[in-house]
C-alpha cells in the first residue's frame, strides 16, 4: 500500500500550462538520470511485449525433453541457441522471457485500470456525495483492507478457478480502495471550490461535475498512484503464478518461470531462476523509480522551489 | 569450477533451509518427510499409499504380504478356507491388546470388517471401496474369542492377500467414539500409537509393542521436493520419498544421504473417462471409439519420458498388470506419430482447417507422482503433434483433484498412478473388478473383460486361470480404458546414518529400520 504525501492535495495540470509542464518534466528527467534510464528499460519491456512473438527465436512452448535443462548459448533445435538455456521440458527460456513480458504488462496494466476504474468512480461517488454513501463505500474499503491481500487473492482463485481475465480482475478489484481513498479525498476538497460551484451554477448534470470538472484535476495523483501500482501488482501476479494459482500452466509468465525453477535449484540449473528473476526485478524497481519522479515532479512545494 | 557449484548448491540449501530450525535427529528417533500431507486416521477411511504408510504403523492387519509376495502371519495365527471358497476363518492370537488396553479379540475383527461396511458410516476409503468391492465382501462373524469366520460373495483366488489389507480396531473404544475423533484420534493395535497430529506439518509416534526399533518415528509433511532434499542433506530428516529426479546427483554428491532407486509397481496411466457425462464434452465423444483410444497410444514417446522427466530408463507398460505377471505375448505400443495420425484420420477425426482435429480436456494433480507436471505437460505436447488440441488442467492434488477422483468425475482425459502388486496378475486386475468398482475411473464397462472375472471365479487350475487373465490382457491392450504409460521408478532418499531399504510395493515400514 502507497501512502501519498499530504502535498497532493492539489496538483492539476491544465490544457493551458500542458506544454510548460512537459518540457519541466522533460528538464527534470534528465538532470535526475535514474529515471530517464527507468523509462528506457520500461520502453524496451513494453516493446517486447508487444513484439515478443516477432522477436522470440523459438515457440515458447515447443518442448524438446531430449534438450532439457541446456545451459545458456548451448544448440538448440534445429540449428538455433539457446541463449539464455531451456527449461526442464526443454523449451527456450528466453522465448519464454519475451512472452513472459506480454503476459506481466498485461496484468500489470490490466488490474491498475480495473482497479483504477473502479475505485475513482468509488472515491467521485463517496467524495461528492458524502453522507451514508460514503460511510457505506468507504466501511467496504476497511472490510477489504481487513484482510491480507494475497489471501484474498487466494481465495477468489481457487473459487474461480486460475486463468489470464480471473487474475486481472482479482488483482484489480484488489487495488480499488487505494484509488477510492485517493480520489474522496481529492474530491472533499474539490468540491467546495469556485470552479465547481460555477460549474454547479451553470446547471451541469452531476455527472458532468463530478466526470469532467473534478476529474481532470485529480489525473496527476493518480497517475502517480498508479506507476507505483503496477509494480506491486506484477509482484502479486509472480507471487500468484509461483503458487500455481497464475494462468495457465503452459502460459509463460515470469512468476511461474520462477516456480518451475525451484526443483532445479538444488540442482544448480542458476538459469532456470536468474533470467526470470532478474526481469521482474528491474521492471518492478523501473516502475518504483518512475514512481517517485512523478511524485517529486508534481509535489507543488518541490515544484515552487525548482 | 566444482567449488563454485558446491558454494552455490550450499547457498541454495542454506536458502532453502531459512526458517526450518529443526534440531538434529537423535538417536530413538526416526523421521520420515513426506511429499503429500495425511488427511485422516479412521482406518476405513484411509486410501492413499502416504496415508496408508502411517496408519499401518498403528493398525495391525490380519496377515501382512511381504515384498517378494509370501504372506506372513500378522494378528491371525492360521487361516482356512471353506471348500466352496467364501468362507475364510482366522484364528487370532491371543494376549493382544489394543493402545487403551482393551483386549483384542476375534469379536473386535469382526467388528472393523463390519463397521467398514456400514452404509451410516459412508467410508470411502481402500477397505470399502477396494477390498469389500473386490472380493464382494458379505459379513464377518465371530466364532470365539479366538476365530473369526469373514464370508465374501464369491470364490476369489486372491482374497486372502486383499482381506490382509483391512486394519483392525477394537470394537469398544470405536463404539464410544464420532466419525470425526476416529478420523484424529485413532485407538490403533499396532506397534506404535498416535501421539500428536498437526494437520500440513507432522505426525508423531511412540512405540507401544514389537517389532520396531526405534523409540519414536516422527512424520514431517515436506510438500517442496527441493525442502525436502535440503533437509535430507542437512541430517534433519532420515529418509524422503518422491525425491525429484533432477535431485538425485546432489544427493547422492552430499556426505550426509544416498539415493535408493528401485523399480515401482504403481501403474501410471492417462486415463480416458468414457462415462455418458463426459461423452457429451469437447473430446470426449471421440475416445468413446477404441480406435481413437489405440491410435493415441502411438502418439506419445513413453520411453523419452522416462529417461528425461524421470531419469529412469524403462519399458512401456502393455496393461494394467506389472511385468512379471502381465501377459508376455504382448508388446508395449511403439512410438510411431504418423501411424496414430493415419488411424485418426481413418477413425473419422481428420485434421481440420486449424490443423487440430478435436479438443480435448486433460486433467491432473500436481505433486504426488514423480515429476508429474511435466509429464502431463510432454504426454499433451505429443498428442498436440498428432492434431489434438490438449487444454490442461493441472491441479492442487490433495483437496482438488483428489474429490474429483473419488466421485470418478476427472477427464475427459485424466493422469492417475494405482498402486499395484507382483504377488498375483489379479491383484492388479482388480482395479476393474466391477464396472462400478470405485477404482474404475474411466467407467469402461466391455463385457469382455468385465464378464470374465465370473470364468476366473470358475476356474479349476492356475493354468486355467491363466489362460482367461491373457485374454482379458489382450482385450485390455486392444480397446482398454488406459493409455499405457509406465510402472514408475521410486526415489527414496535414505541418510547414511540409517538401515534401510525400500520396497517395490511403495510401502515405506519402519519396523525393522535400524541406525547403522
Amino acid at each position: 500500500m502507497t501512502n501519498l504525501p499530504d502535498a497532493f492535495a492539489i496538483a492539476p495540470v491544465t490544457g493551458s500550462n500542458f506544454s510548460r509542464e512537459l518540457r519541466r518534466a522533460g528538464r527534470s528527467m534528465v538532470a535526475a538520470k535514474w529515471p530517464l534510464l527507468a523509462l528506457a528499460i520500461l520502453f524496451v519491456v513494453v516493446v517486447v511485449a508487444i513484439f515478443g512473438p516477432w522477436l522470440s527465436p523459438l515457440d515458447p512452448n515447443r518442448q524438446n525433453i531430449m534438450m532439457r535443462l541446456a545451459g545458456p548459448m548451448a544448440p538448440g533445435p534445429n540449428g538455433a541457441t539457446f541463449v539464455m538455456g531451456s527449461d526442464a521440458l526443454g523449451r527456450d527460456v528466453l522465448s519464454r522471457l519475451l512472452y513472459g513480458a506480454r503476459v506481466s504488462l498485461m496484468v500489470g496494466i490490466s488490474a491498475i485500470l480495473v482497479g483504477g476504474t473502479l475505485g475513482t468512480i468509488a472515491g467521485l461517488v463517496s467524495g461528492y456525495f458524502g453522507g451514508w454513501i460514503d460511510d457505506v463505500i468507504m466501511r467496504l474499503g476497511d472490510i477489504q483492507l481487513a484482510f491480507p491481500f494475497i489471501l484474498l487473492a487466494i481465495m477468489f482463485l481457487v473459487v474461480l478457478g486460475p486463468g489470464l481475465v480471473n487474475l486481472i480482475l482479482v488483482l484489480g478489484i484488489g487495488q480499488w480502495v487505494t484509488y477510492a481513498r485517493i480520489v474522496r479525498a481529492q474530491t472533499l476538497s474539490l468540491r467546495e471550490k469556485e470552479f465547481v460551484e460555477a460549474a454547479r451554477a451553470m446547471g451541469d448534470s452531476t455527472t458532468s461535475i463530478m466526470f469532467r470538472t473534478i476529474l481532470p484535476n485529480i489525473v496527476a495523483p493518480l497517475t502517480v498512484i498508479a506507476s507505483f501500482n503496477v509494480a506491486s501488482v506484477i509482484l502479486a501476479e509472480a507471487s500468484l503464478s509461483f503458487l500455481g494459482l497464475g494462468v495457465p500452466p503452459e502460459t509463460p509468465t515470469w512468476g511461474s518461470m520462477l516456480a518451475q525453477s525451484r526443483d532445479q535449484l538444488i540442482a544448480n540449473k542458476w538459469w532456470l531462476a536468474v533470467f526470470p528473476g532478474m526481469a521482474i526485478v528491474v521492471t518492478v524497481l523501473s516502475f518504483n523509480i518512475i514512481g517517485d519522479w512523478l511524485r517529486d515532479l508534481l509535489d507543488p512545494r518541490l515544484k515552487e522551489r525548482g | 569450477m566444482p567449488k563454485t557449484r558446491h558454494l552455490l548448491m550450499a547457498s541454495t540449501a542454506g536458502m532453502l533451509l531459512a526458517g526450518t530450525a529443526f534440531a538434529q535427529v537423535s538417536d530413538d528417533t526416526l523421521v520420515v518427510g513426506l511429499s503429500a500431507d495425511i488427511t485422516t486416521f479412521e482406518p476405513a477411511a484411509v486410501s492413499s499409499r502416504d496415508n496408508a504408510n502411517v496408519v499401518r504403523h498403528i493398525f495391525d492387519t490380519l496377515q501382512s504380504i511381504e515384498a517378494d509376495g509370501s504372506v506372513v502371519p500378522d494378528l491371525a495365527t492360521n487361516l482356512s478356507i471353506s471348500e466352496d471358497g467364501l468362507a475364510y476363518t482366522y484364528t487370532i492370537e491371543a494376549g493382544r491388546t489394543c493402545h487403551d488396553g482393551e483386549a483384542l479379540t476375534a469379536e473386535d475383527v469382526a467388528y472393523s470388517f463390519n463397521r467398514a461396511k456400514d452404509p451410516a458410516n459412508a467410508f470411502t476409503g481402500n477397505t470399502p471401496g477396494f477390498v469389500f468391492s473386490s472380493v464382494g465382501f458379505v459379513d464377518a462373524v465371530a466364532l470365539s474369542d479366538t476365530e473369526v469366520q469373514i464370508n465374501i460373495g464369491a470364490p476369489n483366488q486372491i482374497a486372502f492377500g486383499l482381506l490382509a489389507e483391512v486394519y483392525v480396531h477394537c470394537k469398544d473404544s470405536y463404539e464410544k467414539m464420532t466419525l470425526e475423533q476416529a478420523a484424529t484420534s485413532p485407538i490403533g493395535s499396532g506397534s506404535y500409537k498416535l501421539e500428536s497430529w498437526t494437520p500440513g506439518s507432522e505426525v508423531r509416534l511412540s512405540k507401544m509393542s514389537e517389532p520396531g526399533t526405534f523409540q519414536n518415528i516422527l512424520y514431517r509433511i515436506i510438500p517442496e521436493a527441493s525442502t525436502r532434499s535440503a533437509e535430507l542433506m542437512a541430517g534433519n530428516v532420515d529418509i524422503i520419498t518422491n525425491v525429484a529426479p533432477d535431485q538425485i546427483d546432489a544427493i547422492n554428491g552430499s556426505d550426509t544421504a544416498a539415493v535408493q532407486s528401485i523399480q515401482g509397481t504403481r501403474r501410471m496411466y492417462v486415463g480416458f473417462n468414457l462415462s455418458p457425462e463426459f461423452a457429451a464434452m469437447p473430446g470426449g465423444d471421440a475416445i468413446q471409439n477404441p480406435d481413437v483410444r489405440r491410435a493415441l497410444q502411438y502418439a506419445v514417446d513413453v520411453p523419452a519420458i522416462c529417461a528425461q522427466l524421470l531419469n529412469f530408463p524403462c519399458e512401456r507398460a502393455t496393461g494394467i498388470v506389472n511385468p512379471p505377471n502381465a501377459n508376455k505375448s504382448l508388446t508395449p505400443y511403439p512410438y510411431d506419430p504418423a501411424k496414430a495420425e493415419e488411424l485418426l484420420d481413418a477413425a473419422g477425426w481428420p485434421r481440420q482447417a486449424d490443423g487440430t482435429r478435436f479438443t480435448i480436456r486433460f486433467q491432473a494433480g500436481r505433486g504426488r507422482y514423480l515429476n508429474d507436471e511435466n509429464v502431463v505437460l510432454a504426454v499433451a505436447q505429443y498428442l498436440s503433434d498428432v492434431g489434438l488440441k490438449v487444454e490442461t488442467d493441472i491441479m492442487e492434488w490433495g483437496s482438488v483433484y483428489v474429490p474429483l477422483i473419488r466421485e470418478r468425475n476427472v477427464g475427459p482425459l485424466f493422469f492417475l498412478g494405482s498402486g499395484g502388486g507382483l504377488w498375483s496378475p489379479l491383484y492388479d486386475m482388480t482395479d476393474l473388478a466391477k464396472v462400478d468398482s470405485g477404482t474404475n475411473y474411466t467407467h469402461w464397462n466391455d463385457p469382455r473383460w468385465f464378464d470374465r472375472w465370473t470364468d476366473i471365479a470358475a476356474s479349476k487350475s492356475p493354468e486355467e486361470t491363466r489362460v482367461i487373465i491373457d485374454e482379458m490382457l489382450q482385450v485390455f491392450y486392444d480397446d482398454g480404458p488406459w493409455l499405457h504409460m509406465y510402472f514408475q521408478p521410486d526415489f527414496y532418499g535414505v541418510s547414511k546414518r540409517l538401515n534401510w531399504t525400500a520396497r517395490p510395493d511403495e510401502k515405506v515400514y519402519l519396523f525393522s529400520a535400524t541406525l547403522n
